[in-house]
């Protein structure tokens, strides 16, 4: 039997939640078609795949956002209202994660896009600038 | 002896030829013997001796016309000798002029060669000079680079608190919009 492209699972997934299946019934049908193909090491690829369906048919956008220390609510925001224009979705879902090493500045991820105004991708710029 | 007695009273006898004291038997006989003694020459003596003689005349004149005809081709011989001998010694300078010719001629063509060669050498030792400067200062600036990221990133750290860090993001934010 041929097995189901992650691709088409994704379209499939991102089709039942759309159509307003609880995310649980999805998530449950998703997981017994990779236990049966022992496809388990593909979740966190086929999550986002997932969330490159739903952010392409504009629904919702699952935002990473990283910075140096913690955001306040204003530029919490300021980000969703960013990410809701560039991606014309409905939904912005943020996800923030506080990581020294970037020193300063924010880097917010979607599934289709990546906005890095972080000081150490600039300081790389600028090594690779000499 | 009879004869001589002979003879004598002959002559005794005779006036005018017996004034000369001359014996007509002896001398008609040694006149015979002389005539016969010349016959006898003339006959089996003289034509062999005349022959021998001219013989030897003939071998004689040979020989010198040999010797000079020997002379003749000796000089001729020579002669020839010497004329092989110039042109002989006149090919040699020839040769020997061409050879120093060719030999300067390769002199000078490995001159040549060997400053094209060094002209080579030294253009290539250049151009890898060249390179390795090149690659020198990139490095150089690499790490130049990389010092004053360092550094950078070390005040950064530094001077970077929450609220600069919010300002900054704001600052990004507008930018992106």
């Amino acid at each position: 039997m041929n097995k189901v492209s992650r691709r088409n699972l994704a379209r499939y997934a991102a089709k039942r939640l759309l159509g307003g299946e609880p995310a649980g019934e999805v998530a449950k049908a998703i997981a017994a078609v990779l236990v049966v193909d022992q496809r388990q090491n593909e979740v966190d690829l086929l999550l986002a795949d997932i969330n490159f369906e739903l952010e392409s048919r504009g629904h919702a956008a699952t935002t990473q956002v990283t910075t140096a220390h913690d955001i306040t609510d204003k530029l919490r925001n300021e980000i969703s209202g960013l990410v809701k224009k560039a991606t014309k979705v409905d939904q912005v879902i943020l996800s923030e994660q506080v990581e020294k090493s970037v020193i300063g500045g924010v880097r917010i991820e979607t599934a289709t896009r990546v906005w890095d105004k972080t000081a150490v991708r600039q300081l790389n710029e600028l090594k690779e600038a000499f | 002896m009879l004869l001589n007695n002979m003879s004598l009273d002959f002559a005794q006898a005779s006036g005018g030829i017996g004034a000369f004291n001359l014996n007509l038997k002896s001398f008609l006989f040694q006149l015979i013997t002389f005539a016969l003694v010349l016959l006898v020459l003339k006959r089996w003596v003289l034509p062999p001796l005349m022959k021998t003689m001219e013989n030897r005349r003939l071998a004689l004149e040979q020989s010198l016309a040999d010797a000079k005809a020997t002379e003749e081709a000796l000089a001729s011989a020579e002669s020839r000798a010497e004329q092989i001998i110039s042109r002989a010694r006149a090919a040699a300078d020839e040769v020997l002029v061409e050879a120093r010719k060719t030999a300067e001629g390769i002199i000078a063509s490995a001159e040549t060669a060997a400053s094209e060669r060094a002209a080579l050498i030294i253009k290539d030792a250049e151009a890898r000079l060249d390179q390795e400067r090149q690659a020198l200062r990139t490095q150089l600036r690499a790490e130049l680079a990389e010092l004053v990221a360092l550094a950078t990133e070390k005040i950064l750290r530094k001077k970077l608190d929450e609220q600069a860090d919010r300002v900054l993001i704001e600052q990004s934010l507008k930018d992106l919009a």
